[in-house]
């Protein structure tokens, strides 16, 4: 019962969004069904389509934990699209350089020089606040628009590959390739990595002493701090963890599915992922579930765009009006009791 | 005219011209911040803003309703935030974001519906010039601030308006009251709500008709995401501007030079990458918040809502 209450105003939610956002598609003469049904089952009527939602669910649950894990201490990291593509830049430029190095050694590389790198990204905003008391929301968001231009650099720069169209760096080394886990439709192996993470974010902030001092400092940092526990810090320190994790998925479209720095290969993961976390409410254990439910109208959103040519547009305002809608939910709440 | 002077003069009248989203934009967050309202919808806003003024002007084929619709489109969106947050006490950074993707995924999505995919962008002509008589002869000053479009003008005589306003009136001095102590205010009779209510929709109009200015002075067409940060950057302007109306109008003014100066130097220079320069805006806006927040006075109640029915602040 206590189950079924939980996500009763979830589905409310979702249910209003959608009744919403029908009467929008009708008003612009499309067919609300039609469009729903493909927004929801494209995911679950082919292999393609459902491999399609894991490699969606992958980097989006990452960005997503952006932005909850320094949420759980109070902050808003507004950043995880150029932690991201930071992220990107050092998992590629060390694929570049060790490009004739093992496997055994070259992919571990690029994944951890692409986490270091986003946490690099994310310690900027963390050591402006810490030392200048500087917002982190609009030290985060400066910071995307910079490594716009980074990534822009790095991919017309000298490891440019000259036959793209589009600014790209040439390939990584095949060391630095995530192993397959289905081959045709391709999957790759970063959605264990991306399990992982979830676990142990989860388990990290709510059975261990360090994750324990970072969920009470966001939940009353005065308290927290009467008690000892040195609050700026652990602003810090979530922030840069949280950027670790969008660095990560940065590191993981690189190695995972482009092989290479190619701009724009953040697409809206980082937008959504805050969209993720805060309709997660800011719960760590919430994002991989809400992440997959995105995913799936991800997914839909494109296959709706070409099929029943609604813009795809409509995907975005949807998902902000079901988060509308589940925050709604929490004041209703508040007035029954 | 000299080669030198040409070049002060057409430096100088640039910044003025791009001062004006800046100017709007920020003095807008000024104002809700004023009475305790602290919007992160900015660049959404601005973004609808600019979409609609578009849209609306390249209908109707006026630049006046278009700005007109732009506003409403704004107000429309502060009065939600007002609602949200005041009313029903919702988290005002949540909010905010949340109206920031509405607004900017409505942005790219209107025009999409409204003109559909064309080959060559839809235009509305840009705002003219209109030069003030006499003052407009004056050397370098006169091309700078007196040949101008309306927008510039506005933007100036708005920010005296609001200095005016809030600290020489007695409206002014409830409205800052309610920002920096709601329940006192409240205690002497100050509307806490309507206050929050009032500076919020106003400022969301400001956003709208900022966001209006790109197509209508820079581009003559919509593109999306065409705001580029400056919605954000005009927040950081508001701590540079410590939240008051006159020093909001030079801190603008500052960043408008930064913007023209890196536009310029991506055209001129080869020596630098162009994307360090493309950069330079948001670098200079970090540097020059080391140097402001946490000197810069801020509203006490600034991003905190007003429960009558709680006992502490």
């Amino acid at each position: 019962m206590t189950q079924v209450k939980k996500i009763f105003p979830y589905l409310v939610s979702v249910l209003a969004a959608f009744l919403v956002v029908g009467i929008l598609l009708w008003v612009l003469k499309f067919n609300p069904l039609k469009a729903f049904e493909t927004l929801l089952f494209t995911s679950f009527r082919t292999p393609n389509g459902f491999i399609q939602t894991l490699l969606k669910w992958i980097p989006l649950t990452l960005c997503a934990l952006a932005l909850t894990v320094p949420m759980s201490a109070g902050k808003f990291n507004i950043g995880a699209e150029g932690q991201m593509l930071v992220g990107a830049i050092g998992a590629a430029a060390v694929g570049i350089i060790g490009k004739d190095l093992p496997i055994g050694l070259l992919l571990p590389l690029v994944i951890l020089a692409g986490t270091a790198a986003g946490a690099l990204w994310g310690l900027v905003a963390a050591w402006l606040l810490y030392q200048f008391n500087i917002n982190e929301i609009l030290s985060t968001v400066l910071l995307n628009f910079i490594s716009f231009s980074l990534v822009d650099f790095v991919a017309t720069g000298p490891w440019r590959d000259p036959a793209a169209g589009h600014p790209t760096t040439v390939a990584i080394g095949e060391g630095g390739f995530l192993p397959m886990l289905v081959k045709n439709p391709p999957l790759h192996s970063g959605i264990i990595i991306a399990i992982i993470v979830a676990i142990a974010v989860y388990y990290f902030t709510s059975k261990t002493t360090a994750g324990y001092e970072l969920v009470v400092t966001g939940a009353n940092p005065r308290a927290s701090k009467v008690h000892g526990i040195d609050v700026r810090k652990m602003f810090l320190f979530s922030l840069v963890l949280g950027a670790a994790c969008a660095g990560l998925a940065g590191a993981i479209e690189v190695s995972g599915v482009h092989h290479r720095l190619i701009e724009g290969l953040h697409s809206n993961f980082a937008t959504l992922g805050i969209i993720i976390g805060l309709m997660a409410r800011g719960k760590n254990s919430a994002v991989p579930v809400v992440a997959f439910f995105i995913s799936i109208l991800e997914v839909g959103g494109s296959a709706m765009q070409r099929t029943v040519m609604v813009p795809v547009q409509i995907v975005l305002i949807a998902e902000a009006l079901i988060l509308i809608f589940i925050l709604l939910s929490d004041i209703i709440k508040r007035r029954q009791k | 005219m000299s080669g030198i002077e040409s070049t002060i003069t057409d430096f100088l009248k640039l910044t003025f011209l791009s001062m004006v989203p800046f100017v709007l934009a920020s003095q807008g967050t000024m104002l809700g911040g004023r009475t305790g309202v602290f919007s992160v919808a900015q660049e959404g806003i601005m973004l609808i803003g600019a979409a609609v003024g578009f849209l609306v002007s390249y209908i109707t084929g006026s630049n006046l309703v278009g700005a007109l619709a732009a506003m409403l489109v704004g107000g429309l969106f502060g009065l939600i935030l007002a609602y949200f947050t005041t009313t029903l006490k919702m988290d005002q950074f949540v909010v905010g974001l949340a109206l920031f993707f509405i607004g900017t995924g409505l942005s790219s999505l209107l025009p999409k519906i409204v003109i559909g995919v064309t080959l060559t962008p839809p235009l509305v002509p840009t705002l003219p010039e209109i030069p003030i008589p006499l003052l407009s002869r004056i050397p370098i000053l006169g091309p700078v601030l007196f040949k101008q479009n309306i927008l510039v003008y506005f933007s100036i005589l708005i920010s005296i308006a609001l200095w005016y306003a809030l600290y020489r009136t007695n409206l002014g001095l409830s409205m800052r009251s309610v920002g920096e102590n709601p329940k006192a205010a409240d205690a002497l009779g100050i509307n806490v709500v309507s206050n929050r209510y009032i500076t919020t929709i106003i400022g969301g109009m400001l956003m709208g008709l900022a966001g209006a200015y790109l197509p209508m002075v820079y581009t003559g067409t919509f593109t999306d995401l065409m705001t580029k940060g400056r919605g954000w950057i005009a927040i950081a302007l508001t701590f540079f501007g410590a939240w008051s109306p006159l020093p909001i109008l030079f801190g603008s003014l500052f960043f408008a030079a930064i913007e023209v100066l890196s536009f310029r130097f991506q055209v001129g220079s080869s020596i630098i990458p162009y994307q360090f320069l493309t950069m330079l805006p948001y670098i200079a806006t970090i540097v020059v918040m080391i140097f402001t927040f946490g000197k810069s006075r801020v509203p006490s109640f600034l991003g905190q809502n007003y429960d009558r029915e709680r006992r502490t602040l």
